[in-house]
Protein backbone atom coordinates (compact mmCIF):
# COMPACT_ATOMS: atom_id res chain seq x y z
CA UNK A 1 0.00 0.00 0.00
CA UNK A 2 1.50 3.32 -0.94
CA UNK A 3 1.56 6.41 1.23
CA UNK A 4 -1.24 8.27 -0.54
CA UNK A 5 -3.79 5.46 -0.25
CA UNK A 6 -2.79 4.92 3.36
CA UNK A 7 -3.32 8.61 4.07
CA UNK A 8 -6.59 9.13 2.21
CA UNK A 9 -8.31 5.79 2.67
CA UNK A 10 -7.21 4.68 6.12
CA UNK A 11 -5.65 7.39 8.21
CA UNK A 12 -7.81 10.42 7.43
CA UNK A 13 -11.23 8.69 7.75
CA UNK A 14 -10.14 7.20 11.10
CA UNK A 15 -8.85 10.57 12.30
CA UNK A 16 -12.02 12.34 11.15
CA UNK A 17 -14.23 10.13 13.32
CA UNK A 18 -11.75 10.59 16.16
CA UNK A 19 -11.81 14.36 15.66
CA UNK A 20 -15.60 14.40 15.95
CA UNK A 21 -15.33 12.68 19.35
CA UNK A 22 -12.60 15.10 20.46
CA UNK A 23 -14.78 18.08 19.48
CA UNK A 24 -17.74 16.57 21.35
CA UNK A 25 -15.58 16.12 24.46
CA UNK A 26 -14.42 19.73 24.29
CA UNK A 27 -17.83 21.18 23.42
CA UNK A 28 -19.40 19.54 26.46
CA UNK A 29 -16.51 20.10 28.88
CA UNK A 30 -15.51 23.70 28.12
CA UNK A 31 -18.76 25.56 29.01
CA UNK A 32 -19.23 23.66 32.26
CA UNK A 33 -15.54 24.04 33.03
CA UNK A 34 -15.92 27.81 32.66
CA UNK A 35 -19.04 27.92 34.84
CA UNK A 36 -17.36 25.77 37.49
CA UNK A 37 -14.30 28.02 37.31
CA UNK A 38 -16.40 31.14 37.87
CA UNK A 39 -18.29 29.49 40.71
CA UNK A 40 -15.17 28.26 42.47
CA UNK A 41 -13.31 31.56 42.02
CA UNK A 42 -16.21 33.60 43.40
CA UNK A 43 -16.79 31.06 46.14
CA UNK A 44 -13.18 31.14 47.18
CA UNK A 45 -12.95 34.92 47.09
CA UNK A 46 -16.31 35.87 48.62
CA UNK A 47 -17.56 32.58 50.05
CA UNK A 48 -16.81 33.25 53.69
CA UNK A 49 -15.93 30.75 56.40
CA UNK A 50 -17.34 27.56 54.88
CA UNK A 51 -17.56 27.85 51.10
CA UNK A 52 -14.16 29.48 50.70
CA UNK A 53 -12.13 26.65 52.31
CA UNK A 54 -14.18 24.06 50.40
CA UNK A 55 -13.27 25.73 47.09
CA UNK A 56 -9.67 25.99 48.21
CA UNK A 57 -9.46 22.27 49.01
CA UNK A 58 -11.13 21.39 45.70
CA UNK A 59 -8.57 23.39 43.72
CA UNK A 60 -5.75 21.98 45.84
CA UNK A 61 -6.82 18.39 45.22
CA UNK A 62 -7.31 18.79 41.48
CA UNK A 63 -4.08 20.74 41.02
CA UNK A 64 -2.15 18.26 43.12
CA UNK A 65 -3.11 15.04 41.33
CA UNK A 66 -2.59 13.91 37.74
CA UNK A 67 -5.70 14.12 35.56
CA UNK A 68 -5.09 10.58 34.36
CA UNK A 69 -5.45 9.35 37.94
CA UNK A 70 -8.71 11.24 38.33
CA UNK A 71 -10.05 9.72 35.10
CA UNK A 72 -9.07 6.21 36.12
CA UNK A 73 -10.77 6.63 39.48
CA UNK A 74 -13.91 8.02 37.81
CA UNK A 75 -14.09 5.20 35.29
CA UNK A 76 -12.54 2.09 36.81
CA UNK A 77 -12.77 2.91 40.52
CA UNK A 78 -16.30 4.23 41.06
CA UNK A 79 -18.15 1.09 39.86
CA UNK A 80 -16.94 -0.61 43.05
CA UNK A 81 -19.19 1.80 45.02
CA UNK A 82 -22.04 1.38 42.57
CA UNK A 83 -21.52 4.41 40.31
CA UNK A 84 -20.99 3.34 36.72
CA UNK A 85 -20.39 6.13 34.22
CA UNK A 86 -19.99 5.55 30.53
CA UNK A 87 -16.48 6.19 29.26
CA UNK A 88 -17.55 9.44 27.60
CA UNK A 89 -19.33 10.71 30.73
CA UNK A 90 -16.42 9.80 33.00
CA UNK A 91 -14.02 11.64 30.68
CA UNK A 92 -16.21 14.74 30.52
CA UNK A 93 -16.61 14.84 34.31
CA UNK A 94 -12.85 14.56 34.74
CA UNK A 95 -12.22 17.31 32.19
CA UNK A 96 -14.80 19.64 33.75
CA UNK A 97 -13.29 19.21 37.22
CA UNK A 98 -9.75 19.79 35.97
CA UNK A 99 -10.67 22.62 33.62
CA UNK A 100 -12.82 24.27 36.29
CA UNK A 101 -10.12 24.13 38.96
CA UNK A 102 -7.49 25.79 36.75
CA UNK A 103 -9.98 28.28 35.31
CA UNK A 104 -10.91 29.32 38.83
CA UNK A 105 -7.30 30.28 39.54
CA UNK A 106 -7.12 32.49 36.44
CA UNK A 107 -10.44 34.11 37.32
CA UNK A 108 -9.45 34.56 40.96
CA UNK A 109 -6.29 36.32 39.85
CA UNK A 110 -8.38 38.62 37.69
CA UNK A 111 -10.82 39.29 40.54
CA UNK A 112 -7.89 40.23 42.80
CA UNK A 113 -6.75 42.74 40.19
CA UNK A 114 -10.02 44.68 40.50
CA UNK A 115 -9.65 47.34 43.17
CA UNK A 116 -11.60 46.86 46.43
CA UNK A 117 -12.98 50.36 46.04
CA UNK A 118 -15.28 49.18 43.26
CA UNK A 119 -17.09 46.81 45.61
CA UNK A 120 -17.44 49.58 48.20
CA UNK A 121 -18.69 52.00 45.56
CA UNK A 122 -21.19 49.49 44.21
CA UNK A 123 -22.56 48.83 47.67
CA UNK A 124 -22.71 52.57 48.33
CA UNK A 125 -24.97 52.79 45.25
CA UNK A 126 -27.34 50.33 46.87
CA UNK A 127 -26.25 47.07 45.24
CA UNK A 128 -26.08 43.88 47.28
CA UNK A 129 -22.77 42.04 47.42
CA UNK A 130 -24.03 39.45 44.94
CA UNK A 131 -25.26 42.13 42.54
CA UNK A 132 -21.92 43.89 42.77
CA UNK A 133 -20.03 40.70 42.04
CA UNK A 134 -22.29 39.83 39.12
CA UNK A 135 -22.60 43.26 37.51
CA UNK A 136 -19.41 45.07 38.46
CA UNK A 137 -16.57 42.72 39.43
CA UNK A 138 -17.09 39.66 37.22
CA UNK A 139 -17.57 41.41 33.86
CA UNK A 140 -14.25 43.17 34.31
CA UNK A 141 -12.50 40.15 35.81
CA UNK A 142 -13.59 37.82 33.03
CA UNK A 143 -12.22 40.13 30.36
CA UNK A 144 -8.92 40.25 32.19
CA UNK A 145 -8.92 36.47 32.58
CA UNK A 146 -9.32 35.80 28.85
CA UNK A 147 -5.60 35.16 28.15
CA UNK A 148 -5.40 32.68 31.02
CA UNK A 149 -8.71 31.04 30.21
CA UNK A 150 -7.80 30.61 26.57
CA UNK A 151 -4.57 28.98 27.68
CA UNK A 152 -6.56 26.52 29.74
CA UNK A 153 -8.90 25.90 26.82
CA UNK A 154 -5.88 24.98 24.70
CA UNK A 155 -4.77 22.61 27.44
CA UNK A 156 -8.24 21.09 27.37
CA UNK A 157 -7.90 20.40 23.64
CA UNK A 158 -4.68 18.56 24.31
CA UNK A 159 -5.58 16.71 27.48
CA UNK A 160 -8.80 15.49 25.92
CA UNK A 161 -6.47 12.87 24.43
CA UNK A 162 -6.38 11.18 27.84
CA UNK A 163 -9.95 9.98 27.23
CA UNK A 164 -8.54 7.21 25.13
CA UNK A 165 -7.23 5.56 28.29
CA UNK A 166 -10.90 5.06 29.15
CA UNK A 167 -11.67 3.41 25.78
CA UNK A 168 -13.05 6.61 24.21
CA UNK A 169 -11.62 6.59 20.70
CA UNK A 170 -10.92 10.28 20.16
CA UNK A 171 -8.34 11.89 17.88
CA UNK A 172 -5.11 10.54 19.33
CA UNK A 173 -6.72 7.22 20.24
CA UNK A 174 -7.88 6.79 16.65
CA UNK A 175 -4.35 7.65 15.54
CA UNK A 176 -2.82 5.15 17.90
CA UNK A 177 -5.12 2.37 16.65
CA UNK A 178 -4.13 3.02 13.04
CA UNK A 179 -0.47 3.28 14.02
CA UNK A 180 -0.59 -0.04 15.90
CA UNK A 181 -2.42 -1.84 13.15
CA UNK A 182 -0.28 -0.65 10.27
CA UNK A 183 2.92 -0.06 12.24
CA UNK A 184 3.03 3.45 10.75
CA UNK A 185 3.86 5.41 13.88
CA UNK A 186 5.80 8.38 12.57
CA UNK A 187 3.44 9.23 9.71
CA UNK A 188 0.32 8.79 11.83
CA UNK A 189 1.41 10.87 14.78
CA UNK A 190 2.75 13.61 12.51
CA UNK A 191 -0.71 13.96 10.98
CA UNK A 192 -2.38 13.74 14.41
CA UNK A 193 -0.05 16.50 15.61
CA UNK A 194 -0.99 18.68 12.64
CA UNK A 195 -4.69 18.28 13.44
CA UNK A 196 -4.11 19.37 17.05
CA UNK A 197 -2.02 22.27 15.80
CA UNK A 198 -4.89 23.31 13.54
CA UNK A 199 -7.34 23.16 16.45
CA UNK A 200 -5.07 25.28 18.61
CA UNK A 201 -4.52 27.76 15.77
CA UNK A 202 -8.25 28.19 15.31
CA UNK A 203 -8.63 28.74 19.06
CA UNK A 204 -5.85 31.32 19.16
CA UNK A 205 -7.34 33.31 16.29
CA UNK A 206 -10.82 33.11 17.81
CA UNK A 207 -9.54 34.32 21.19
CA UNK A 208 -7.78 37.27 19.56
CA UNK A 209 -11.02 38.26 17.87
CA UNK A 210 -12.93 37.81 21.12
CA UNK A 211 -10.47 39.95 23.04
CA UNK A 212 -10.82 42.75 20.49
CA UNK A 213 -14.57 42.42 20.54
CA UNK A 214 -14.97 42.68 24.32
CA UNK A 215 -12.15 45.12 25.04
CA UNK A 216 -13.16 48.29 26.87
CA UNK A 217 -11.02 51.29 25.87
CA UNK A 218 -8.80 52.41 28.72
CA UNK A 219 -9.70 49.52 31.02
CA UNK A 220 -6.51 47.55 30.73
CA UNK A 221 -3.23 49.30 31.25
CA UNK A 222 -0.96 49.31 28.23
CA UNK A 223 -3.84 48.32 26.00
CA UNK A 224 -3.26 51.15 23.54
CA UNK A 225 0.26 49.95 22.89
CA UNK A 226 -1.01 46.39 22.54
CA UNK A 227 -3.57 47.55 19.99
CA UNK A 228 -0.87 49.15 17.88
CA UNK A 229 0.88 45.80 17.58
CA UNK B 1 23.06 40.50 44.77
CA UNK B 2 24.40 40.25 41.24
CA UNK B 3 27.34 38.19 42.43
CA UNK B 4 25.00 35.77 44.15
CA UNK B 5 22.88 35.39 41.00
CA UNK B 6 26.00 34.85 38.91
CA UNK B 7 27.23 32.25 41.39
CA UNK B 8 23.88 30.43 41.24
CA UNK B 9 23.93 30.39 37.45
CA UNK B 10 27.49 29.05 37.47
CA UNK B 11 26.49 26.32 39.92
CA UNK B 12 23.55 25.33 37.74
CA UNK B 13 25.73 25.21 34.65
CA UNK B 14 28.25 23.10 36.50
CA UNK B 15 25.54 20.65 37.56
CA UNK B 16 24.29 20.47 34.01
CA UNK B 17 27.75 19.75 32.65
CA UNK B 18 28.40 17.10 35.29
CA UNK B 19 25.03 15.57 34.48
CA UNK B 20 25.70 15.42 30.77
CA UNK B 21 29.22 14.14 31.33
CA UNK B 22 27.75 11.46 33.59
CA UNK B 23 25.37 10.36 30.85
CA UNK B 24 27.96 10.10 28.15
CA UNK B 25 30.27 8.37 30.58
CA UNK B 26 27.92 5.45 31.07
CA UNK B 27 27.16 5.28 27.39
CA UNK B 28 30.77 4.84 26.43
CA UNK B 29 31.37 2.37 29.23
CA UNK B 30 28.81 -0.17 28.08
CA UNK B 31 30.37 -1.16 24.74
CA UNK B 32 33.79 -1.33 26.34
CA UNK B 33 32.48 -3.68 29.01
CA UNK B 34 30.64 -5.88 26.55
CA UNK B 35 33.59 -5.98 24.21
CA UNK B 36 35.65 -7.97 26.64
CA UNK B 37 32.77 -9.94 28.16
CA UNK B 38 29.48 -11.35 27.01
CA UNK B 39 27.08 -9.48 24.77
CA UNK B 40 23.96 -8.21 26.60
CA UNK B 41 20.63 -8.24 24.80
CA UNK B 42 17.59 -6.30 25.98
CA UNK B 43 14.40 -8.34 25.81
CA UNK B 44 11.14 -6.40 25.59
CA UNK B 45 8.27 -7.96 27.50
CA UNK B 46 4.64 -7.26 28.27
CA UNK B 47 4.80 -6.85 32.06
CA UNK B 48 1.21 -8.05 32.50
CA UNK B 49 1.21 -11.31 30.60
CA UNK B 50 1.26 -14.19 33.07
CA UNK B 51 2.32 -16.94 32.94
CA UNK B 52 4.63 -15.97 30.04
CA UNK B 53 6.09 -12.74 31.31
CA UNK B 54 5.16 -10.55 34.25
CA UNK B 55 6.70 -8.86 37.24
CA UNK B 56 6.95 -10.20 40.77
CA UNK B 57 6.36 -8.04 43.84
CA UNK B 58 9.90 -6.68 43.70
CA UNK B 59 9.59 -5.72 40.04
CA UNK B 60 11.71 -8.57 38.68
CA UNK B 61 10.64 -10.13 35.41
CA UNK B 62 9.43 -13.70 35.84
CA UNK B 63 7.47 -16.21 33.77
CA UNK B 64 7.69 -19.05 31.32
CA UNK B 65 9.18 -16.94 28.54
CA UNK B 66 11.52 -15.16 30.93
CA UNK B 67 12.91 -18.47 32.23
CA UNK B 68 13.20 -19.78 28.67
CA UNK B 69 15.11 -16.68 27.58
CA UNK B 70 17.49 -16.94 30.52
CA UNK B 71 18.16 -20.62 29.75
CA UNK B 72 18.81 -19.91 26.07
CA UNK B 73 21.07 -16.99 26.96
CA UNK B 74 23.12 -19.21 29.22
CA UNK B 75 23.39 -21.95 26.58
CA UNK B 76 24.24 -19.56 23.76
CA UNK B 77 26.62 -17.46 25.80
CA UNK B 78 25.05 -14.03 26.14
CA UNK B 79 23.44 -11.97 28.89
CA UNK B 80 19.87 -10.70 28.93
CA UNK B 81 18.02 -7.92 30.67
CA UNK B 82 14.25 -7.55 30.57
CA UNK B 83 12.54 -4.31 29.64
CA UNK B 84 8.78 -4.02 30.28
CA UNK B 85 7.32 -2.22 27.25
CA UNK B 86 3.82 -1.08 26.28
CA UNK B 87 2.46 -3.86 24.08
CA UNK B 88 0.97 -1.62 21.38
CA UNK B 89 4.32 0.10 20.96
CA UNK B 90 6.61 -2.88 21.36
CA UNK B 91 7.36 -3.45 17.67
CA UNK B 92 8.36 0.18 17.07
CA UNK B 93 10.55 -0.08 20.18
CA UNK B 94 12.20 -3.12 18.61
CA UNK B 95 12.65 -1.36 15.28
CA UNK B 96 14.08 1.71 16.97
CA UNK B 97 16.66 -0.40 18.81
CA UNK B 98 15.32 0.32 22.31
CA UNK B 99 15.07 -3.43 22.75
CA UNK B 100 16.78 -6.27 20.87
CA UNK B 101 13.97 -8.83 20.81
CA UNK B 102 10.40 -9.44 21.96
CA UNK B 103 10.15 -12.71 23.86
CA UNK B 104 6.77 -12.39 25.49
CA UNK B 105 4.12 -14.62 23.97
CA UNK B 106 4.00 -12.73 20.68
CA UNK B 107 1.82 -14.35 18.05
CA UNK B 108 3.43 -14.66 14.64
CA UNK B 109 1.21 -12.74 12.20
CA UNK B 110 1.68 -11.75 8.57
CA UNK B 111 1.46 -8.05 9.42
CA UNK B 112 4.14 -8.31 12.09
CA UNK B 113 6.33 -10.43 9.81
CA UNK B 114 6.45 -7.56 7.35
CA UNK B 115 8.19 -5.46 10.02
CA UNK B 116 10.27 -7.95 11.99
CA UNK B 117 11.67 -11.48 11.80
CA UNK B 118 10.27 -14.26 13.92
CA UNK B 119 12.09 -17.24 15.37
CA UNK B 120 10.73 -20.74 14.94
CA UNK B 121 7.37 -21.08 16.73
CA UNK B 122 7.67 -22.38 20.27
CA UNK B 123 4.09 -22.44 21.56
CA UNK B 124 0.51 -22.72 20.32
CA UNK B 125 -2.48 -20.92 21.81
CA UNK B 126 -6.11 -20.20 21.13
CA UNK B 127 -8.26 -17.20 21.97
CA UNK B 128 -10.73 -17.61 24.78
CA UNK B 129 -13.89 -15.69 25.62
CA UNK B 130 -14.82 -14.89 29.21
CA UNK B 131 -18.06 -13.47 30.64
CA UNK B 132 -19.29 -12.28 34.02
CA UNK B 133 -20.68 -15.03 36.30
CA UNK B 134 -24.00 -13.18 36.62
CA UNK B 135 -24.73 -13.18 32.90
CA UNK B 136 -25.66 -16.11 30.74
CA UNK B 137 -24.60 -15.12 27.24
CA UNK B 138 -23.27 -17.89 25.04
CA UNK B 139 -20.65 -18.32 22.36
CA UNK B 140 -23.50 -18.13 19.83
CA UNK B 141 -24.22 -14.56 21.00
CA UNK B 142 -20.52 -13.83 20.74
CA UNK B 143 -20.28 -15.13 17.17
CA UNK B 144 -23.51 -13.33 16.25
CA UNK B 145 -21.90 -10.01 17.22
CA UNK B 146 -24.60 -8.95 19.66
CA UNK B 147 -22.25 -8.42 22.60
CA UNK B 148 -20.06 -5.57 23.78
CA UNK B 149 -16.58 -7.05 23.66
CA UNK B 150 -13.44 -5.87 25.46
CA UNK B 151 -9.88 -6.55 24.30
CA UNK B 152 -6.38 -5.27 24.89
CA UNK B 153 -5.13 -2.90 22.20
CA UNK B 154 -2.73 -4.48 19.73
CA UNK B 155 -3.49 -8.09 20.65
CA UNK B 156 -4.58 -10.89 18.36
CA UNK B 157 -7.91 -10.93 20.24
CA UNK B 158 -8.62 -7.42 18.94
CA UNK B 159 -7.56 -8.46 15.45
CA UNK B 160 -9.79 -11.55 15.53
CA UNK B 161 -12.87 -9.53 16.48
CA UNK B 162 -12.13 -6.90 13.85
CA UNK B 163 -11.63 -9.44 11.08
CA UNK B 164 -14.40 -11.85 11.96
CA UNK B 165 -17.13 -9.72 13.50
CA UNK B 166 -16.65 -6.08 12.52
CA UNK B 167 -15.41 -6.36 8.95
CA UNK B 168 -18.08 -8.95 8.18
CA UNK B 169 -20.71 -6.44 9.35
CA UNK B 170 -22.02 -8.61 12.20
CA UNK B 171 -21.04 -6.15 14.89
CA UNK B 172 -20.77 -2.33 14.97
CA UNK B 173 -17.19 -1.16 15.47
CA UNK B 174 -18.04 0.85 18.60
CA UNK B 175 -19.04 -2.35 20.43
CA UNK B 176 -15.39 -3.38 20.57
CA UNK B 177 -13.83 -1.59 23.55
CA UNK B 178 -10.06 -1.39 23.55
CA UNK B 179 -7.95 -1.08 26.67
CA UNK B 180 -4.36 -0.32 27.49
CA UNK B 181 -3.74 -3.61 29.27
CA UNK B 182 -5.69 -6.74 30.04
CA UNK B 183 -6.24 -6.18 33.78
CA UNK B 184 -8.31 -3.13 32.79
CA UNK B 185 -10.42 -5.32 30.47
CA UNK B 186 -10.95 -7.78 33.33
CA UNK B 187 -11.92 -4.88 35.63
CA UNK B 188 -14.51 -3.62 33.17
CA UNK B 189 -15.86 -7.15 32.75
CA UNK B 190 -16.29 -7.21 36.52
CA UNK B 191 -17.98 -3.78 36.29
CA UNK B 192 -20.27 -5.27 33.60
CA UNK B 193 -19.52 -2.48 31.15
CA UNK B 194 -18.60 -5.17 28.66
CA UNK B 195 -20.40 -8.47 28.08
CA UNK B 196 -17.36 -10.49 27.10
CA UNK B 197 -13.58 -10.32 27.03
CA UNK B 198 -11.30 -11.95 24.50
CA UNK B 199 -7.66 -12.88 25.14
CA UNK B 200 -5.11 -15.68 24.74
CA UNK B 201 -6.24 -18.57 26.94
CA UNK B 202 -3.39 -18.97 29.48
CA UNK B 203 -3.14 -15.30 30.52
CA UNK B 204 -6.95 -15.07 30.47
CA UNK B 205 -7.17 -17.81 33.10
CA UNK B 206 -4.74 -15.89 35.24
CA UNK B 207 -6.41 -12.50 34.77
CA UNK B 208 -9.90 -13.67 35.78
CA UNK B 209 -8.77 -16.02 38.55
CA UNK B 210 -9.89 -13.64 41.31
CA UNK B 211 -12.77 -12.10 39.37
CA UNK B 212 -16.41 -13.19 39.18
CA UNK B 213 -15.95 -14.36 35.60
CA UNK B 214 -15.46 -17.58 33.69
CA UNK B 215 -14.48 -18.76 30.24
CA UNK B 216 -17.37 -19.86 28.05
CA UNK B 217 -15.45 -20.99 25.03
CA UNK B 218 -12.31 -21.03 22.96
CA UNK B 219 -11.82 -19.90 19.41
CA UNK B 220 -9.50 -22.28 17.63
CA UNK B 221 -7.16 -19.77 16.05
CA UNK B 222 -4.09 -22.01 16.27
CA UNK B 223 -1.81 -19.06 16.85
CA UNK B 224 1.87 -19.65 17.27
CA UNK B 225 4.21 -17.70 19.50
CA UNK B 226 7.66 -16.73 18.29
CA UNK B 227 10.50 -14.46 19.33
CA UNK B 228 10.51 -11.21 17.33
CA UNK B 229 13.90 -9.89 16.22
CA UNK B 230 14.91 -6.92 14.04
CA UNK B 231 15.23 -7.80 10.33
CA UNK B 232 18.83 -6.62 10.33
CA UNK B 233 19.81 -8.89 13.24
CA UNK B 234 20.18 -12.12 11.28
CA UNK B 235 22.93 -13.44 13.56
CA UNK B 236 20.73 -13.04 16.63
CA UNK B 237 17.85 -14.78 14.83
CA UNK B 238 20.06 -17.81 14.14
CA UNK B 239 21.31 -17.82 17.73
CA UNK B 240 17.76 -17.75 19.08
CA UNK B 241 16.52 -20.44 16.69
CA UNK B 242 19.38 -22.68 17.75
CA UNK B 243 18.69 -21.92 21.40
CA UNK B 244 14.96 -22.60 21.06
CA UNK B 245 15.58 -25.95 19.38
CA UNK B 246 18.01 -26.92 22.14
CA UNK B 247 15.49 -25.82 24.77
CA UNK B 248 12.56 -27.72 23.28
CA UNK B 249 14.65 -30.91 23.11
CA UNK B 250 15.89 -30.52 26.66
CA UNK B 251 14.21 -32.02 29.75
CA UNK B 252 14.16 -28.45 31.13
CA UNK B 253 11.35 -27.66 28.63
CA UNK B 254 8.98 -30.07 30.44
CA UNK B 255 10.20 -28.84 33.79
CA UNK B 256 9.35 -25.28 32.77
CA UNK B 257 5.86 -26.25 31.66
CA UNK B 258 5.27 -27.94 35.00
CA UNK B 259 6.67 -24.99 36.89
CA UNK B 260 4.33 -22.52 35.19
CA UNK B 261 1.40 -24.96 35.15
CA UNK B 262 0.87 -24.89 31.42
Amino acid sequence: MDQITFLTEILLPALMSGLVVTLQLIAVSAPFGLLLGIGVAVGRQYGGGILSPVCKVFVYLIKGTPLLLLLIILYFGLPSVGITFSAFTASVIGFILCNGAYNSEYIRGAILSIKDGQMVAAQALGMTRLQAIRNIILPQALIRAIPGLSNEFIYLIKYSSLAYMLTVIELSGAGKLVATKYFAYTETFMVVGLVYLALVTITTVAVNLLEKHVSVPGMIRGETSAMQL
Amino acid sequence: MERKALGAICACLLLLIVGIAGCTGTQTETPAATGSEKQTYIIGIDAEYPPYSYLDKDGNAIGFDVDSAKWIAEQQGFDVTFQPTAWDGIIPALQAGKIDMVYSGMTITKERQEKVNFSIPYWKVNQSVAIHDDTSVTMDDFYAGTLIIGAQRGTTGQIWVEENLIETGKMPAENLKLYDNFPLVATDLQNKRIDAAIYDTPPMLDAIADKPAHIIGEIDTGEEYGVAIRKSDVALLNTMNEGLEKLMNDPYWDELQDKWEM
